[in-house]
This record gives C-alpha cells, sequence and structure tokens, in this order.
C-alpha cells in the first residue's frame, strides 16, 4: 500500500528520521520570508508557498562552476578545473505541487535530448522531493488551469497532506517508499480522502479557463498576433517574473578573475533583459520589450509543451501575477493567446 | 569531480595565429590540444561549432574552421566585435585556453549523399564552408556526393580568406569554384559583385541539389530569391544561424528561435524550418 | 460620490476629450488591478479604453517611467512626486514639454500592501476602498482599516501631495503635511559612517539584483546602465555582496537630488528592501546643501548637474 499515516505525536520522531544522513530542508517564516532553510525546529505545515520557488536548492542564483589560475608557473596554468556539483543527501519536505511541476518542466530541460547538466542533476538526484498538497489554495493560485492540481504528483516522490491528528503520505517512487518506511509510517488505505480533498481544494480556486485553444493555434499564429504591443507596454524590463517563476532556469556564464586566476561562474539571467540577445555586432534579435514579453509567455505557452509533451512551462503558482510591478497577469496573457487572431 | 563535464573546456596551445584581414578585425587561431586524448574525444564534423574559452574574459562560439580529415589541429576564425574576442586577438602562440564542444549540429551529411551540392559563402562566414569543401573533398568521401558548386564572396581580395585553400581547389576538377569581390580593384582576375549576382549567373539546375548559404542576415535575403528563381525548395536551402549564446547545450535560454535551440537544435536549419519559426535572429 | 470617485470620473472624462482632441495619443494612467491593492499601468488610446481607467490609493507605481524616449503626445495621470518627476524629466530633457499634459490628481496617500498584511496576514481576496478606509476580506473574514493607519512611509513625508505643477487637477486640493523634517532617518544619520556601512550591508542582504527598483524609477533613463556595461564591466553579475552594495549605492548616488520620493523602487522590490534609505540621506544632504527639492519648477537644473563657483563643498571632505 503506497499510503501512510504519521500521528501528530509522532510527527517530531518522523522528521528526525527524515534528516538521519541528509540535509532536511523546510519552508520556515511566514508570507513574504517563508523560504525553504535547513530545518532547526518544528516543521511547519501551516504556509502558503515559499517566496521563491525551490529552485533555488537545485540552481543557486549564483553558481561557481569552474576555476582557474593564471600564473604561467604554475601547473594547469590558464586550464579550468572542475570544481564538482555541490550536491549533497537531501529531503526537501513541503514543495508545494506546482513548484514540483516546475521542477519536473526544470529537469527535462537541464537533462535534454542531447546535454547534461551535471551541476542540477547532482541536486536533483540526490535529493528526495516530498509534496505538501494544498488544501486551500491562494487566491492567486491557479495551478489547475495549468494542467496541475492542488494534489499534483508530477516531480515528486512522496505526496503529504495534512490531516486534523498528523500527516498523510502517498509515495510515489522507490526512493519515497524506502525513505516513508525507513521512517516509521504506518502503511493505511487514504485513496478516497485524498481524491475527496483534491476534488474540493481544485473547487476552491473558482472556475477556471484551461486556455486549451493556445495548443491548437500554430506558433505563427500566435506569435504575430496583434495584442503583444499592448500586452508589453507597461513591462518595466525587470527580472522579477523569471527570478520568482519555478520553471525560468535561463542563466549567465561569467568569469570573474584577479591577477592570479578566477572563477567560472553561473548567475541568473533574464529574457526581460535587453542584453540577454544582443549580438556582439550590436543586432538584437528581440530589441524591444514586445519581443522580450512575447518571448516570455510564448516560451511558457507554447514553445515548452511542444518540447515536453504538452506539459506547460508555467504551473500556476501565481509568483509572478502578485510580484510583477507592473501587475502583468499570465491568467489575462493566456486569454489573449487563446483568443488571438493573427 | 564530474564526469563528462559539459561546461569544463578542453585545454589547448595557441599553435598559430594568421592575420586575416587588412584592418586586422579577423585573425584565424589554430589550436592543438595539450591532451592528445581529447582531440579523439573532440569528435566533430564541419558545421559543428566550439566555445572558445579565455581564462578571465569568458566564452565565445566560433564555427570550426578546420575539417576531421584535417589532423592535430582544430581551425578557428575569429571576428573582433566583443571583450573576448578582443581579447583572444591580443593572445600570443604558445598562450593556453580553452575549447569547448563540439556543439550544435553539422550540416546534414547523410541526408546530403548522392546529391549535388551548390556552397554559397559570403564574408568570413566562410568558415564552416570552408571546412565543409575540404570534407566533402576528402578521397574517402568525394564518391558519395554529386556535383559541388563553391561561390564565395568578399569585400576586397584583401578579406577573403583561406587563399590557399580556394586556389588550389579552382585548379581541380571535381568542384567549381567562383570567388567574387564586391568592386573592381587593378589586378583581379576573378568575378566581380555581390554574392546573389555571381550566384545568379553560374546557379547549378535545382534537380537532386542542395544549397547551403552562410553570411551576414542581408546576404542571406538577397541570396534566397536567387535560388527559388532557380527552383530550389526551401527544404534544400540549408543555412547556419547565429545568436548570442552562453551554454552552447541548449540549456541558458537566450538563443532560442521559438520552441528550437539554435546551439543545441541547430545552428544548422533548412528554409522550411524556418518559415515555421519566429524570426528572432 | 466620494472625492475617489469623482477623480475617477473627472480622469476618464478629461481623457476621452484629450484623445478625442487630439491633445493626447495615449493617456498613461491606472486600471484596477487583477488582485486585491493593486492599481495597475493602463494605455488609453481609444474612448471606450477609458472608463477602464481608475484612481485609487493602491496606484503605488509611478507612471513617468513611461515618458522617457516616448514619442507622440502623453497624458499623464500624475500623483504630487508623479507630476514632479514628469516635470524632472522635461528639465532634464528627457520628454518634450510641448508633448506632455499633466493630469495631476491631489494625492491623500497611497497604501502600502505590507502594512496591511501585518495587519492580516490571512489571503485577501478582495479590497475595496472608500476615501478613508479599505476593506479587505479573505475566505472567512472581512476588516475595516483606516488608510491613515497604512499608508507607505514615504507618504506619511510627503510635502507636495497636490502637484505643484500640472495642467489640470483633478481633484481639490488637500491639504499639505508638515514640512520633511527627515526625522525618520534620525538613527541612521547619527551612526559613524563604519556603521552606516554595516546598516546598509544589511539593508541589502536579500537584494536578488533584479533591478526593478531601477526599472520602476523614472529618473532611471539611462540606455545602458553602468551594471548592464561589458567594455568595461564594472560589476561582476553574481550576487557578490561589494558588486550589490555597490549598485545600491551608485544608483543613489546618480539619483542624489532628483529623486521625489514616490517610492516606486519600494513597491517594485520584490524582496521588500527599503530602497529609499539611500536617496533619503542624499536627498537630505541636497536640501540642506542647496536648499533644492526637484521637480517645482519647469527651468531649474538638478544642482549635482550644474556647477557654481560658490558650491558648497564641506559635504564632499
Amino acid at each position: 500500500m503506497p499510503e501512510y499515516l504519521v500521528k501528530e505525536n509522532a510527527l517530531a520522531d518522523f522528521f528526525q528520521v527524515l534528516a538521519k544522513g541528509h540535509r532536511l530542508l523546510a519552508p520556515q517564516g511566514q508570507g513574504d520570508n517563508c523560504q525553504l532553510a535547513v530545518v532547526s525546529g518544528p516543521v511547519s505545515l501551516n504556509y502558503a508557498n515559499t517566496h521563491l520557488s525551490p529552485k533555488t536548492v537545485f540552481f543557486p542564483q549564483t553558481e561557481k562552476i569552474l576555476a582557474f589560475h593564471k600564473l604561467a608557473d604554475k601547473p594547469h596554468y590558464n586550464v579550468y578545473q572542475d570544481l564538482g556539483d555541490h550536491a549533497e543527501p537531501t529531503v526537501i519536505f513541503g514543495i508545494r505541487p506546482c513548484d514540483a511541476r516546475g521542477l519536473s518542466v526544470s529537469n527535462k530541460v537541464f537533462q535534454n535530448d542531447r546535454f547534461t547538466d551535471p551541476y542540477w542533476k547532482g541536486k536533483y538526484d540526490q535529493t528526495v522531493k516530498i509534496g505538501l498538497a494544498c488544501l486551500d489554495p491562494s487566491p492567486q493560485c491557479f495551478c489547475a488551469a495549468m494542467g496541475g492540481s492542488p494534489f499534483g504528483e508530477l516531480g515528486l516522490d512522496v505526496l503529504a497532506y495534512p490531516k486534523a491528528k498528523g500527516l498523510g503520505l502517498k509515495t510515489l517512487t522507490k526512493v519515497g517508499e524506502e525513505l516513508i518506511k525507513a521512517a516509521k509510517a504506518e502503511p493505511t488505505d487514504l485513496a478516497n480522502e485524498l481524491k475527496d480533498l483534491e476534488k474540493k481544494a481544485i473547487a476552491a480556486q473558482g472556475p477556471l479557463d484551461d486556455y486549451q485553444t493556445i495548443n491548437k493555434r500554430q506558433i505563427m499564429e500566435l506569435y504575430k498576433a496583434d495584442h503583444w504591443p499592448n500586452t508589453a507596454e507597461p513591462c518595466l524590463g525587470c527580472g522579477v517574473c523569471t527570478f520568482f517563476c519555478p520553471t525560468c532556469h535561463c542563466f549567465d556564464i561569467q568569469d570573474e578573475a584577479n591577477e592570479i586566476g578566477g572563477l567560472r561562474m553561473r548567475n541568473w539571467d533574464t529574457c526581460m533583459s535587453p542584453l540577454f540577445t544582443l549580438h556582439g555586432s550590436g543586432h538584437n534579435p528581440r530589441p524591444s520589450k514586445t519581443e522580450r514579453v512575447r518571448q516570455r509567455f510564448m516560451h511558457k505557452l507554447k514553445y515548452i509543451p511542444i518540447k515536453q509533451d504538452g506539459i506547460r512551462g508555467c504551473t500556476g503558482c501565481g509568483r509572478c501575477v502578485v510580484m510583477c510591478p507592473a501587475n502583468i497577469d499570465i491568467r489575462s496573457v493566456a486569454a489573449l493567446m487563446a483568443q488571438a487572431s493573427a | 569531480m564530474i564526469v563528462n563535464n559539459p561546461y569544463l573546456p578542453y585545454p589547448v596551445r595557441i599553435a598559430d595565429i594568421m592575420i586575416d584581414s587588412p584592418d586586422k578585425s579577423l585573425r584565424t587561431f589554430k589550436f592543438e590540444f595539450l591532451e592528445p586524448e581529447d582531440e579523439k574525444r573532440f569528435n566533430y564534423l564541419p558545421g559543428q561549432f566550439a566555445e572558445l574559452s579565455v581564462p578571465g574574459q569568458g566564452e565565445i562560439p566560433i564555427g570550426i574552421a578546420s575539417s576531421p580529415t584535417e589532423k592535430g589541429y582544430l581551425l578557428f576564425t575569429v571576428n573582433r566585435t566583443g571583450q573576448v574576442s578582443s581579447y583572444l586577438h591580443n593572445m600570443r602562440i604558445g598562450d593556453v585556453m580553452g575549447v569547448r564542444g563540439p556543439l550544435g549540429h553539422p550540416y546534414p551529411y547523410p541526408d546530403l549523399k548522392g546529391k549535388n551540392i551548390v556552397i554559397i559563402a559570403s564574408g568570413f562566414a566562410v568558415t564552416t564552408l570552408r571546412a565543409t569543401v575540404v570534407y566533402l573533398l576528402h578521397p574517402d568521401n568525394r564518391p558519395d556526393y554529386g556535383r559541388i558548386t563553391f561561390v564565395y564572396g568578399a569585400r576586397s581580395p584583401g578579406h577573403l580568406l583561406f587563399r590557399e585553400d580556394w586556389q588550389a581547389w579552382q585548379k581541380r576538377d571535381d568542384i567549381d569554384v567562383f570567388v567574387a569581390i564586391y568592386k573592381m580593384v587593378p589586378g583581379w582576375t576573378g568575378k566581380v559583385g555581390f554574392v546573389p549576382a555571381v550566384l545568379q549567373e553560374i546557379c547549378p539546375p535545382a534537380a537532386n541539389t542542395a544549397a547551403i548559404i552562410c553570411g551576414p542576415p542581408i546576404a542571406i535575403k538577397t541570396t534566397q530569391p536567387v535560388l527559388f528563381e532557380a527552383g530550389y525548395k526551401p527544404e534544400n536551402i540549408i543555412m547556419s544561424l547565429e545568436n548570442r549564446m552562453k551554454c552552447g547545450l541548449g540549456i541558458c535560454g537566450r538563443c532560442n528561435v521559438g520552441p528550437e535551440y539554435v546551439c543545441k537544435d541547430g545552428p544548422v536549419f533548412t528554409l522550411a524550418q524556418l518559415n515555421e519559426l519566429p524570426p528572432e535572429y | 460620490m466620494g472625492n475617489l470617485e469623482t477623480i475617477t470620473q473627472k480622469i476618464r472624462d478629461k481623457a476621452k476629450n484629450l484623445l478625442s482632441s487630439g491633445q493626447a495619443e495615449v493617456v498613461i494612467g491606472y486600471r484596477q488591478g487583477t488582485i486585491p491593492l493593486v492599481a495597475a499601468p493602463f494605455f488609453a488610446r481609444k474612448a471606450e479604453d477609458c472608463d477602464k481607467l481608475v484612481w485609487s490609493s493602491f496606484a503605488r507605481l509611478n507612471l513617468a517611467n513611461y515618458l522617457p524616449s516616448r514619442k507622440g503626445k502623453v497624458a499623464l495621470v500624475a500623483k504630487g512626486c508623479d507630476a514632479r518627476s514628469a516635470v524632472g524629466q522635461v528639465t532634464e530633457n528627457q520628454f518634450p514639454r510641448e508633448n506632455l499634459y499633466i493630469l495631476g490628481v491631489p494625492c491623500s496617500g497611497l497604501v502600502d500592501p505590507a502594512l496591511v498584511a501585518a495587519k492580516e496576514p490571512r489571503p485577501i481576496r478582495e479590497a475595496k476602498e472608500t476615501d478613508d478606509a479599505i476593506t479587505i476580506s479573505g475566505q472567512d473574514f472581512s476588516l475595516d482599516i483606516k488608510k491613515e493607519e497604512v499608508l507607505r512611509r514615504n507618504c506619511r513625508t510627503c510635502s507636495h501631495r497636490t502637484p505643484t505643477l500640472s495642467d489640470e487637477l483633478t481633484g481639490p486640493e488637500v491639504p499639505s503635511l508638515q514640512p520633511d523634517d527627515f526625522s525618520d532617518i534620525k538613527d541612521l544619520l547619527a551612526k559613524t559612517p563604519a556603521e552606516r556601512l554595516v546598516y546598509f550591508k544589511d539593508l541589502i542582504k536579500d537584494c536578488l539584483r533584479c533591478y526593478a527598483c531601477r526599472n520602476a524609477c523614472p529618473l532611471c533613463y539611462c540606455p545602458i546602465c553602468f551594471v548592464d556595461e561589458t567594455r568595461p564591466q564594472w560589476l561582476g553579475k553574481s550576487n557578490d555582496p561589494m558588486d550589490t552594495l555597490t549598485f545600491h549605492l551608485l544608483r543613489g548616488l546618480h539619483c542624489a537630488g532628483r529623486c521625489t520620493a514616490c517610492g516606486a523602487c519600494e513597491t517594485a522590490c520584490p524582496v521588500n528592501i527599503k530602497v529609499r534609505e539611500f536617496n533619503r540621506v542624499l536627498d537630505r544632504s541636497v536640501q540642506e546643501n542647496w536648499s533644492y527639492e526637484p521637480g517645482l519648477a519647469w527651468e531649474q537644473k538638478p544642482p549635482l548637474t550644474v556647477y557654481q563657483p560658490n558650491d558648497p563643498a564641506e559635504f564632499i571632505k
């Protein structure tokens, strides 16, 4: 049976076992201060979502990837050296299903049909991902509209949900099953309860458009639609939407050096910046914010689904909706795309 | 330690530097691998590119100008435009740096077997096409392909790269070579005119023929109508795109044209493919 | 009808009028946001767009930010601070006066959502407002809050709530507050330079370098910001604390004597950094040394952009 129960009085022990041999991360703090952090006290089950998405664990804003030194008399002069993948055995408790879906989308980018990003893979493979289902989605949530669910399982090893007196668990992978067994959770049957709760949670998101017509339209029809200049006009061109998005994965590679050597780093980058695509010649394939804003929404709602069997690059977490200083709401943009005419 | 880290460049030594243009904006670098094993791992075909990695400066994606049939070295022609290329232009023979690749897809050699190929190069974009001709003319490969035509134009005789190569090809009977400069200068005995005009004059029939075009966007744009007029179909017009790149692995996100990444899914595309995609290149 | 509705109606009527008469090709104003407590930038070009324009105490962005490099005639819905920004852009040659129509809104201060959240942490699904209060409601609660309890910090020290220069006011002037005495940064000013460094480093520790503060700022119109320059590259691109601090310090200095305390930077910041602390210190310095406040006259130039032989120099030692 893949379902388990941890009673309230056994929760502390349960989390202690999860932390054994692992770094245990869970959401700490409230509101804008809620972040994944190493667990030092009791694990909270009462939070809306982490301020930044859990991609930060696998893809930190800045990561040192290679090193070199510039002294000609030393061995390996000017030869780049590997710095490892900075991975350690980790359990994350409390990933919301929207964010787990985001990790799954990003995982297919970082491990694509031709190349594997070792820095992502190292951390991804060494992390057991325990989700926490949403009984009461926030006002900005629309995961169900994007094909997910407040009880979604994609990208998770275990899905947990708060019960009146404890924690319900559904194991989804072998790794998850082993961990939960080791933590001595009691096997039980929760299938019906899970179904009921999921139905309720989806209903709580209200009547939602699923923007299905976007899938049927060709790239160029969506691309040439005439709403894009108006859609983009309020955009400030900052990177907030991309930094907070659970599936935005773009980065820059930069060398930082002094007289004796230096590091090759990768840093989050954003397609909202004109520099992102600027050629050395001065030519820019996405010269204005109209092209850049279009790129972001096309990427989320058309390009990623084409490459990932219909799974969208937007998971409905609602971070960009809340965070965009100009209130460019992806739900409104998706609606425009769904009714776009060239 | 990471095994097969695609971000880790192979260490190379600059074996030679050739100044290619009168204004010194172009230099061709010849690299030799520090570790002989790395040369075997760097298994490539013309049309692919690599990231030239200059410690402390960063990386630039450059098409490979040598052919795998040329053993022991790699060639890259670098135009001085940005920070990394300017620094690289000031490096010296013997300096150590990195090469990361091969990246991207080569020209579709298996699909081209049995076909005639017309190769059209403008300016310094000739590099991967120079590699292609060297590769196709190699005795192991030449029998697999039909008639080969090479059209190449540049601003002045001084701007024509790989002079020794195309002069040698002109003497062969298994390739037709047309080299042009845009404006007549005394002493020039070849063709005069922009590449599309030269192509119009000599364009081989479209039947069983594929065209490969490389050049600045304006040259590509003006060459296409000539090919259409001669009956070439978009699926037989092959091009190589350039976009700003960082990772070269289809991950860092900036070089996309619609859902395709120029680095991972290109840089080689047919015109038929590009016709379905946003013109963001 | 309350003051808010009157102003909204006036903005709509005037916007239609300006568009139909050709005095403006676009009216830049606010629409109701798609989430509670937000009014969003909106660009009205046709008469039917104009009915989406609203005035509310959630209109926190500074729309003058959209003026530089814009072509054509613009009517701008502007609070006191925003109108001063627009005037500043005219004096700094970023937008021609003849293309600008300032539709000035006398403003009683805007609501800070963080202060609302501090009073009611539960998810807010709806927010309504009257002239003096807002009513927020969620799943099973509803709460009235007096606006004066949740005004943004900059609105509590604002000395130009009614636009000083505008082409037309959309409502009656609002009484001015006491002149700004910078008492809110008294503790900061009392610190030694070393203590201030510690303070500012801590202030920006969560900065992601998303540059929302810069991009929301009507003063930051440089075609290429120094942080984005690559030749030479002044700053690293990682989240190195020193690079991040350099960004904030230099941006602060670039804005010295030009900032109208509109608070758009803090509104835009996704990690709640009090970005204006940098500006506050510098604004005080400029006021003290030059008795200058930006955006109060069409002719005046910011003191740090002009040289006078008798310029005070004490502060630089």
